[in-house]
C-alpha cells in the first residue's frame, strides 16, 4: 500500500506600498497602493485569481466528485483569506465547496504567515489561535496537522505542537537529517513522544512545482503517466508520498501554457491505475502509520533554496535589522489594546517583507529565484522601516496619551502624596547626612507622622528635632 | 600584439573619468602581454607623469606626444588659445583655434604616426580621437576600434546636440571595425541615434581599482561634530550630471531633516546657475561648494561623507559610486546611467525624481544598516568588476579583429 499525501499552500502578503519618508505621521495606510505595479495588492489578487485560484479550483471539484478516492490538503494564511473575502469573494467560497466535500483538509498555520515561533512564542501562540478561530468560522473544521510559515521546523517546534494537541506536523525531508533515510516514511520528532512528522519528498514535489515549464529539464515535457510511474516506482520502499507546494504553483508559477492544468487533471486517475495506490489526508496518513525512526532538527529547516533555512528572509543585515525592529515593538503595540494597530503590526510580520529584501542573489547571479515587486532589496527595506517608523510612532503616542490619562485618574491622591512624601524625606536625608554611631539611640523623626498631626506641627517637631541633635553634635 | 591607441590624457590629468578609463585600462592591457603606443594630444601636465606611471613597462608602452591642445568636456566650437610659436623677441604667438580644427590636426599627425610605427590594432577613445583613428586606419589598413565614453547626446542631455560633433561621431562610428560602449544604455544611444548596427557595437563595462584605499583623515570635521550628516555630490557641474536635481532634492532633505548638509565638489560650466539656484532656494546654509576635488583631497571627501549622490541626467558609466564604494560611502544613482547595470548594492532613482530621491537620501540616513549593508555588500561586489576584467574583454576583441587580417 501506498499513499499519496498532496498539499498546497495559499498565501498572499499584504504588500506595502512605496511608502516614503514623508509619509511618516502622515498616512496610516501602508497597504493600499492603487498603481499599476505588483505593489497593488488588489491587483494581484484579481491577476492571481484569473490565473490560479479559480481555474484550480475548478479542477480540482472536478476531480473530487469524479474520484471519491481523492483528497489532499490546503493550508491558508489569513492575510490569504482577508483579501479573497474583500477583492474575490467567489474564490473564496470555491475554497468553502472544496472542503464540504470532506475529503480536503486545512492544515494549522499562523495567520499573519510569520517567522514569530523563532522570535516570540506567546505572539506565535497568538497569531496559531488567530488562525485557527478564522478558519472555524469560514470553514467550520479544526485544524489537527500542523505547518509553519515556510515549512520552517525545529525540534522545539514540534515539541510545541505536541504540547497543544496536534497530531503531526509537516517539514522539510532534508538529506542533512534524513541521512540515508527515505522521507517516505513517518518519523517522531526528536524529544517528542506523540506528534509524527510527515516529510516532504522534494524530489517529486519540486518536479511540478519548479520543474515543470523549464524546457532545458530532461524530462520536459512531464506528463502525469510519466510522474505516477515515478510514484509507483516507491512500491515497497515507501508509505507515503509527501508532495508539498505552493498552490500557485498551478497557473501563477507554471503558466497555463506549460500544460500544468492538463497534467493536474489527468494526475489522480493515473496515480490510482496502480492498484494499490491511493489518496490520504495529513490526518489520515498520521493516523494510519506509525513513525520508523526519529527526526532530529536541533537548527531551523525550512523548504527554501539549496539551503534550506532562514538566510533568505534573515540572511543579511537588512533583513535581520527589519525583523528585530518588528518584534520590538512587541511589549508596546499590545499595550495599546488597540486592534488596528496590533493587526497592523501583525501584518508587518509577514515573512515576505524580509524575503523582498533577500540579496543572496547578488553572490550566485540568480536574479529570477528571488521574486520581488520591489525595484531592489534597498528599495524593499525602505518603504517597510518607513511604515514601521509610523507606526512606532502611532503606538508611542497610544501609549503616552494612556499613561496620561492613567496619571490624571490617580492625580488627586498622588499629588497629596508626593507633598507630604517630599517634606517628610527632606528632614530625613539630613539626619541620614548627619548620622553618626551615638545617633542610633536618638528618636527618628518618622514615628511622628501621625495623621492626626496637622503638617505645620508635624514640620515643627521634625525641624526641632534636627535642630537639637545638631546642637548635640556641636557640643561634642 | 600592439595597439596604436589614441587618447585623451591619463591621471592625474584633472578633466574627469575618462583619463582613470584609459589608464586602467591600458595598465590591464600591458598585465596581459599587450604592446601599447598611446599618442597622446600634448598637454603638459600628463606628460611627465604619463611617463612615470609606466616606468616600469618602459619597453611595453611607448607615449607618444603631438602638439594638439585637445580638451574634453568642450564643445566643438570652444576656442582654444594656442602657442603656435615664438616671435623674435621670444614673445609667444597665440592663436585661437577651434576643437574641431585641433581635432583634425591631431588626425593628420595620427596618419603620420600610423605610417612610422608597427601594430596590429587602431583604438581611438572619444570623439576628439575618432578622427586620428580614422585617419590612421586609412594610412595603415588595420583594423579600427571606436571607444565610446560618451556621446554629444550625453553632453548635451537632450536630443539638442553638438551638430559638429554628431557629424564626427556618425562618419567614424561608419568607418569602424567596431564600436564599444561602456554600457548598454550607450550602446542603446549609438545603435538608435547613430544608427550603427547593433552587431557592430560592443559593451565593455568599465572596471574600478579592487585595492582597499587607505584611510585617510576625516575632512568636514567641524561639521561632523555638530552631528551633522553630509551628502556629496562630486563631478562636473554641468547640465549632462543633473546637479539642479540634486539641489532640489536638498531642499526636500531639509525641510524634514535640517541637520543635513550638501557638499558639492566639482566645477562647471553650469557653476553659476547652481549658485544661484542654492540662493534662490534658501538653502545657503545647508549647501557648501567645495570647489574641485582630486586625489588625496577627493578620497578624504569621499571618507567623511555619509552619502554619495550622482544624479546624472545621462551618465555612459558613472565611476562616481564605484570610488565611493572603495572609500567605504554608499551611493544613490541615477537610473539613467551604464554603471546602474553592474551595480546592485546602490539607490537608484530617475534623475526627475527629486521626491524620491529626497526619500531615498532621507531613508538612508535615518536607517545606518542600509549604509552599512550597502557598503558591505558593495565592495565585494567591486572585486568583480576590476578594470582585469574590462581589459580581458578588449583583449579578445582585439584577437577577433585581427584573425581577418592577413599578414
Amino acid at each position: 500500500m501506498l499513499t499519496v499525501c498532496p498539499y498546497f499552500h495559499v498565501h498572499q502578503p499584504y504588500r506595502v506600498k512605496r511608502y516614503r519618508v514623508f509619509d511618516i505621521g502622515n498616512d496610516t495606510e501602508y497597504f493600499n497602493d492603487n498603481s499599476e505595479t505588483d505593489l497593488n495588492n488588489r491587483k494581484i489578487v484579481e491577476k492571481v485569481a484569473d490565473k490560479s485560484y479559480r481555474p484550480t479550483n475548478r479542477i480540482l471539484k472536478e476531480l473530487l466528485d469524479r474520484h471519491p478516492e481523492f483528497r489532499f490538503n490546503l493550508s491558508f494564511s489569513g492575510t490569504a483569506l482577508d483579501q479573497f473575502e474583500a477583492y474575490a469573494p467567489d474564490v473564496l467560497e470555491s475554497f468553502q465547496e472544496l472542503v464540504a466535500t470532506g475529503r480536503v483538509e486545512i492544515l494549522a498555520d499562523t495567520y499573519h504567515h510569520s517567522l514569530a515561533f523563532f522570535y516570540s512564542v506567546p505572539e506565535f501562540e497568538r497569531q496559531v489561535k488567530q488562525h485557527e478561530k478564522r478558519i472555524k468560522q469560514l470553514f467550520e473544521v479544526k485544524p489537527r496537522v500542523f505547518r509553519n510559515t515556510e515549512l520552517s521546523y525545529r525540534n522545539d517546534l514540534a515539541k510545541w505542537c505536541e504540547d497543544n494537541g496536534y497530531l503531526g506536523i509537516m517539514a522539510e525531508g532534508w538529506d542533512k537529517y534524513l541521512g540515508w533515510r527515505s522521507p517516505n516514511y513517518l518519523y517522531r520528532p526528536a524529544g517528542c513522544s506523540k506528534i509524527k512528522v510527515l516529510l516532504k519528498n522534494y524530489k517529486l514535489s519540486d518536479d511540478i512545482a519548479f520543474r515543470f515549464g523549464n524546457k532545458a529539464w530532461e524530462s520536459w515535457p512531464l506528463h502525469a503517466d510519466t510522474y505516477a510511474k515515478w510514484i509507483h516506482a516507491h512500491h515497497g520502499d515507501g508509505q507515503t508520498i509527501n508532495l508539498f507546494m505552493d498552490y500557485e504553483s498551478f497557473g501563477e508559477h507554471q503558466w497555463e501554457d506549460t500544460g500544468i492544468f492538463n497534467f493536474l487533471r489527468a494526475f489522480p486517475e493515473m496515480v490510482m491505475r496502480h492498484p494499490d495506490t491511493s489518496f490520504k489526508t495529513a490526518t489520515e496518513t498520521v493516523e494510519s502509520y506509525e513513525p520508523t525512526g526519529e527526526y532530529d532538527v536541533p537548527e531551523v529547516l525550512t523548504w527554501a533554496d539549496t539551503d534550506r533555512d532562514l538566510t533568505a528572509w534573515t540572511g543579511n543585515d537588512i533583513q535581520r535589522d527589519a525583523i528585530a525592529a518588528t518584534y520590538r515593538l512587541e511589549e508596546d503595540v499590545l499595550k495599546t489594546k488597540k486592534k488596528d494597530l496590533i493587526e497592523t503590526w501583525r501584518k508587518l510580520q509577514t515573512s515576505d517583507h524580509f524575503y523582498y529584501m533577500c540579496t543572496k542573489w547578488s553572490h550566485d547571479g540568480d536574479v529570477h529565484a528571488y521574486f520581488s515587486p520591489y525595484q531592489s532589496p534597498y528599495d524593499a527595506y525602505i518603504a517597510f522601516m518607513n511604515a514601521l517608523s509610523d507606526l512606532q510612532l502611532r503606538v508611542k503616542h497610544v501609549v503616552a496619551e494612556q499613561e496620561a490619562k492613567l496619571l490624571a485618574k490617580q492625580a488627586p491622591e498622588k499629588q497629596f502624596c508626593e507633598t507630604c512624601a517630599q517634606r517628610k524625606e527632606e528632614p530625613q536625608t539630613v539626619a541620614v547626612v548627619e548620622t553618626t554611631p551615638e545617633q542610633n539611640s536618638v528618636p527618628v523623626p518618622v514615628k511622628s507622622s501621625d495623621s492626626f498631626i496637622p503638617l505645620q506641627k508635624w514640620w515643627h517637631r521634625v525641624t526641632s528635632s534636627v535642630r537639637s541633635l545638631l546642637t548635640l553634635l556641636r557640643r561634642k | 600584439m600592439r595597439v596604436l591607441t589614441f587618447g585623451w590624457e591619463f591621471p592625474p590629468a584633472k578633466n574627469g573619468g575618462l583619463g582613470v578609463a584609459c589608464y586602467g585600462l591600458t595598465r590591464e592591457l600591458l598585465q596581459a602581454g599587450v604592446e601599447v603606443i598611446f599618442v597622446l594630444p600634448k598637454t603638459q601636465e600628463t606628460r611627465g607623469d604619463a611617463r612615470f606611471l609606466f616606468a616600469d613597462q618602459e619597453r611595453l608602452v611607448k607615449i607618444r606626444h603631438t602638439d594638439i591642445m585637445l580638451r574634453p568636456y568642450q564643445q566643438a566650437s570652444s576656442m582654444i588659445d594656442v602657442i603656435v610659436g615664438y616671435d623674435k623677441q621670444g614673445n609667444p604667438i597665440i592663436k585661437s583655434r577651434s576643437i574641431i580644427e585641433e581635432a583634425h590636426r591631431f588626425a593628420h599627425q595620427a596618419s603620420l604616426i600610423a605610417q612610422e610605427e608597427e601594430f596590429d590594432v587602431i583604438h581611438a577613445h572619444d570623439w576628439t580621437s575618432y578622427l586620428a583613428g580614422v585617419a590612421a586606419k586609412l594610412a595603415s589598413g588595420k583594423p579600427l576600434v571606436l571607444h565610446v565614453h560618451a556621446t554629444s547626446f550625453d553632453q548635451a542631455a537632450s536630443d539638442n546636440v553638438d551638430p559638429a560633433i554628431f557629424k564626427i561621431e556618425r562618419e567614424c562610428f561608419a568607418l569602424a571595425d567596431t564600436v564599444v560602449t561602456v554600457s548598454e544604455y550607450t550602446k542603446s544611444i549609438v545603435v538608435n541615434k547613430h544608427a550603427v548596427p547593433a552587431e557592430k557595437v560592443q559593451v565593455i563595462h568599465n572596471g574600478c581599482d579592487t585595492n582597499e584605499p587607505p584611510r585617510l583623515p576625516q575632512t568636514l570635521t567641524e561639521l561632523k561634530q555638530q552631528g551633522k550628516k553630509i551628502v556629496l555630490y562630486h563631478g562636473r557641474i554641468s547640465i549632462q550630471k543633473g546637479v539642479d536635481n540634486f539641489v532640489r532634492a536638498a531642499r526636500r532633505v531639509v525641510d524634514v531633516d535640517p541637520n543635513v548638509i550638501f557638499v558639492i565638489s566639482g566645477w562647471g560650466d553650469m557653476t553659476n546657475q547652481i549658485i544661484e539656484q542654492v540662493g534662490a532656494l534658501r538653502l545657503s546654509e545647508h549647501v557648501r561648494f567645495a570647489g574641485p576635488l582630486w586625489e588625496i583631497e577627493r578620497d578624504r571627501m569621499y571618507q567623511s561623507a555619509d552619502l554619495v549622490v550622482m544624479p546624472s541626467v545621462s551618465e555612459p558609466f558613472g565611476l562616481v559610486p564605484l570610488e565611493a564604494l572603495q572609500h567605504g560611502t554608499p551611493a544613490i544613482i541615477s537610473k539613467q546611467s551604464g554603471v546602474a547595470e553592474v551595480l546592485s548594492h546602490v539607490l537608484k532613482v530617475d534623475f526627475w525624481d527629486t521626491d524620491e530621491m529626497a526619500n531615498q537620501i532621507l531613508s538612508s540616513l535615518r536607517y545606518p544598516v542600509i549604509r552599512q549593508q550597502m557598503v558591505k555588500e558593495g565592495k565585494w561586489q567591486l572585486q568583480s568588476l576590476s578594470w582585469r576584467c574590462a581589459a580581458d574583454k578588449v583583449r579578445r576583441l582585439y584577437q577577433n579583429l585581427v584573425q581577418y587580417v592577413t599578414p
